[in-house]
């Protein structure tokens, strides 16, 4: 197999990857329907959750409002008007969507005037219409022992400027075990801020065991959105919360066996599954079709710019060649004269021609010599049409100056040019084609040898490999040992510039040379450069990728593997450097790209991420809070010490309930509508139960509103109508006094 | 029928009159804005103000620092810090975990900070003070 079939191999024709659209907000095209359910006495229940604030008259099966708990101020100058948005009307235009704020912190309420706007804004939509209170009880939810100012200020709202009659508070995790018929069991709620765990027996919640892992739905948010942005740091587009948020909804899932499952989620086969491929919107940039007769025009203008200033610069690189060719003459016919004379005056000719002694006078012919050759083997315009082979006639050079006028003397001058310039090209072909004769030489011999004795050529071959990649790693090694400010090589570059820097420059033959004095561009003794080596010095002080020589030596590399792979058949396409450019080895491809190749100039490649790994591991945050760094146990971890440990060695608690309490594992709120979610759980309950213990787990029948369903089935049941406590009561005893309940309200 | 950036104006009218069922005598209370860290400042102090007023010690005090669940006990399984897989491997230079060779080129060579930025995602980043 060569290099070519190689390359068809990994082309191999895959099926486009379906391609989803980024879901963004959600987009009204009207605002929040007013309602009027609202009656004279009736309890109002309202779910008050850190996303979205459900809200409706107690008795009923579904809640008037459902709205996301956010607002948004701001001052509109063409109506000239100061808007206060809550909800969804935050997005019905895009400057209040980029003012809105969410009144909570974490769990905790900090901004009030927010709530107080969102308060009205419920009030107002399920018909409230007493004058100066509202005339009904208000059932509220609140967070497990909420900070005493938090309910304080809550109380203090509702009493003082809404004027309720009568108030109770509730969790409402513990509102949706009572609508799903809970009695004994260990409510999980997967919250918006956090994830609650609290066991109940025979209806009333063992609050001191509960214990609550600082996890929930938005932090999982923020920290797939960080997450993403490390992944594709040059990603075009910023990629919002609310996008995030229905890539976790939409596509994150609980791995049954999130170890095995991990191991394998990048292997190609299982990729193909399960990799999703989100594009963002953007607008693409499409480019001016041209006309053919446009496109010619632009080339045939492109072209006789290059050729303009490629005749530019061949004439000046023959300018430069004759001028080097005088002075190498020069110096030859010193070196001549010189050899007829005494030391003595050799040194004082050689002085006054700018040369240190003899030494620093043979090295600049020397050098003069090797940059003539190079000069030589440039362009410089041996193919044109001026330039004949046989010489043109130079009439006047032979002839004296004396015997001619001022025009003719003129004409003599630029005869004279015009004859070193043809004979600086003639030299310059001679050495052009020796350099090709000795090149087509060399092949020959090579072949010559491949064909005669394969083995030594193949040993030769691999050996130059060899060589070479060594350099190339150690190129590699180099870069990175550059990068640490303590390293020899860092060291070393650090000497190389300050004695580069340095006022007396020390110079390759031992000579000083005072930098004040002769600059580079005068001295002449600096003969720095003219040997090709003397630049290496500035690579290897250049910190940077020398992407050039990179570039070069690869494709040494390339080539010799490719004679290889054609003549040495122990040499297989594995152990070619090209084997590391196939995306399908690499790791981080698959990671980043997917199952398929990239193209990174292709636009709508540009704007797609991929979601495969972060599929599980956004959910497993919450079975391993040490992923994000979080220092609390796990949730199957916590279900262990509670229904074992902490729940056995409390009052209330007999051995009985235990087996009660291990039937009902309920599961609510948002963050546990993951698919997969109770099928783990109940893996890590088999894994740390007794042998043969009976448990059961279930999820709530709608684990989003199902806290308000039973908030409005308690408020207008008996028993929770004994649990509000009215405005006289909150007056006479103050903010401490409050009814305890069954529903999760503390006395703080 | 669509709705017109005009209509905004209607809509606040509406939501205005939200005013009738609210107390006109409320006092104009100064609630004034709290960070979550001053609310929890403040419980902290109102619980140690409760328990050096009670006469017999409070030992199952329930609030919502005492909810908060407890350290692991379990050993912490390690994983990639790029690619999210499962590993051993940490960079002794950065502290970054790694998964494999090619992870690894990739840690060395990320721009200066990017590797705070990634240890911040599991709160293992520098934070100076």
């Amino acid at each position: 197999m060569t290099t070519q079939d190689f390359h068809n191999s990994s082309e191999e024709t895959f099926s486009p990857q379906n391609v989803r659209l980024m879901k963004d907000y959600y987009q009204p095209s009207q605002p929040e329907p007013f309602h009027q359910d609202w009656q004279r006495g009736v309890p109002i229940a309202i779910d008050l959750g850190r996303s979205m604030l459900r809200v409706g008259m107690a008795g009923q099966t579904d809640p008037s409002c459902v709205f996301p708990s956010i607002t948004s101020r701001y001052k509109d100058k063409k109506l000239r008007r100061s808007l206060n948005m809550v909800g969804y009307d935050v997005f019905l235009d895009s400057s209040l969507k980029s003012n809105l704020k969410t009144p909570f912190d974490g769990a905790m309420i900090t901004n009030w005037d927010s709530i107080e706007t969102i308060l009205d804004y419920s009030f107002l939509h399920i018909g409230v219409d007493s004058q100066n209170k509202v005339d009904s009880p208000v059932l509220i939810s609140e967070v497990v022992a909420p900070p005493f100012q938090q309910r304080f200020n809550l109380m203090q709202m509702l009493f003082e400027t809404y004027n309720v009659p009568k108030l109770a508070f509730g969790v409402d995790s513990l509102f949706s075990f009572y609508q799903n018929g809970g009695h004994s069991g260990l409510v999980i709620n997967g919250g918006h801020n956090s994830t609650m765990e609290i066991p109940v027996v025979r209806g009333s919640p063992v609050i001191n065991v509960a214990k609550r892992i600082d996890w929930g739905g938005q932090q999982a948010v923020e920290y797939l959105n960080q997450f993403l942005t490390m992944k594709y740091p040059y990603f075009p587009s910023k990629v919002n919360n609310y996008q995030v948020e229905n890539m976790i909804h939409d596509y994150c899932y609980v791995s049954t066996d999130y170890q095995k499952e991990l191991k394998h989620y990048l292997d190609l086969d299982v990729l193909e599954k399960k990799d999703i491929l989100l594009e963002a919107p953007f607008t693409e940039v499409i480019k001016p079709e041209k006309t053919e007769e446009e496109l010619e025009q632009e080339e045939k203008k492109h072209k006789e710019t290059i050729k303009k200033l490629q005749l530019q610069a061949r004439e000046r690189r023959l300018q430069n060649l004759i001028e080097k060719e005088n002075d190498y003459q020069y110096y030859l016919g010193l070196q001549g004269k010189m050899k007829s004379m005494n030391k003595r005056l050799v040194l004082s000719t050689l002085r006054e021609a700018g040369f240190d002694d003899l030494e620093d006078f043979t090295t600049y012919i020397q050098s003069l010599e090797r940059s003539l050759k190079k000069a030589r083997n440039q362009d410089v315009g041996e193919n044109d049409e001026t330039d004949n082979n046989k010489p043109p006639s130079w009439s006047l050079i032979e002839v004296p100056d004396e015997q001619l006028d001022e025009e003719q003397l003129k004409e003599k001058r630029k005869q004279k040019l015009m004859k070193a310039n043809f004979e600086a090209r003639q030299r310059a072909n001679q050495e052009k084609e020796e350099a090709k004769r000795e090149a087509d030489e060399a092949a020959r011999k090579d072949e010559n040898w491949r064909n005669t004795n394969l083995k030594t050529w193949l040993a030769a071959r691999r050996k130059t490999l060899e060589k070479l990649k060594k350099r190339r790693k150690d190129r590699i090694r180099m870069k990175e040992e550059l990068s640490d400010r303590k390293s020899r090589a860092s060291q070393m570059r650090m000497k190389n510039i300050a004695s580069l820097a340095g006022d007396e420059v020390q110079g390759k033959n031992g000579h000083k040379r005072r930098a004040a004095k002769v600059t580079i561009d005068n001295d002449p003794n600096d003969t720095f450069g003219a040997n090709d080596d003397d630049w290496a010095i500035y690579r290897d002080i250049a910190k940077g990728s020398d992407v050039e020589t990179e570039k070069v030596e690869e494709k040494k590399i390339y080539n010799i593997e490719e004679e290889l792979l054609k003549y040495d058949s122990s040499f297989t396409i594995n152990d070619t450097l090209q084997r590391q450019y196939n995306w399908r080895n690499s790791i981080l491809h698959r990671f980043l790209r997917g199952p398929r190749d990239f193209d990174p100039d292709e636009q709508h490649q540009q704007h797609q991420i991929h979601l495969n790994i972060e599929r599980i591991r956004v959910p497993e945050i919450i079975f391993q809070p040490s992923i994000a760094g979080i220092d609390q146990c796990g949730l199957s971890e916590l279900c262990e010490q509670t229904t074992l440990k902490r729940l056995t060695s409390e009052p209330v608690f007999s051995g009985d309930d235990s087996n009660e309490v291990l039937k009902d594992i309920f599961l609510t709120g948002g963050q546990s509508m993951f698919e997969g979610f109770e099928e783990r759980l109940r893996r890590e309950f088999q894994s740390f139960l007794p042998v043969g213990t009976e448990f059961h787990v279930r999820k709530a029948r709608d684990p989003v509103n199902d806290a308000w369903r039973g908030m409005s089935k308690w408020a207008a049941s008996e028993e929770g109508q004994k649990s509000f406590i009215d405005k006289k009561e909150y007056e006479e005893m103050g903010p401490d006094y409050i009814r305890e309940n069954r529903m999760g309200c503390l006395r703080l | 029928m669509t709705f017109e950036h005009n209509d905004l104006a209607k809509l606040m009218d509406i939501l205005e009159t939200a005013e009738k069922f609210k107390n006109p005598d409320r006092k104009n209370s100064k609630r004034r804005y709290k960070s979550s860290r001053q609310v929890m400042n403040d419980e902290n102090k109102r619980i140690q103000k409760k328990r050096d007023e009670s006469e017999e010690p409070l030992p199952n005090l329930v609030t919502y620092h005492s909810l908060s669940a407890p350290p692991s006990f379990r050993p912490i399984k390690t994983y990639c810090d790029i690619t999210g897989l499962a590993t051993n491997y940490k960079s002794p230079n950065t502290r970054l975990r790694f998964y494999d060779k090619e992870c690894y080129d990739l840690v060395k060579s990320l721009p200066p900070g990017v590797d705070q930025q990634y240890l911040a995602l599991r709160n293992a980043n520098v934070v100076l003070k």
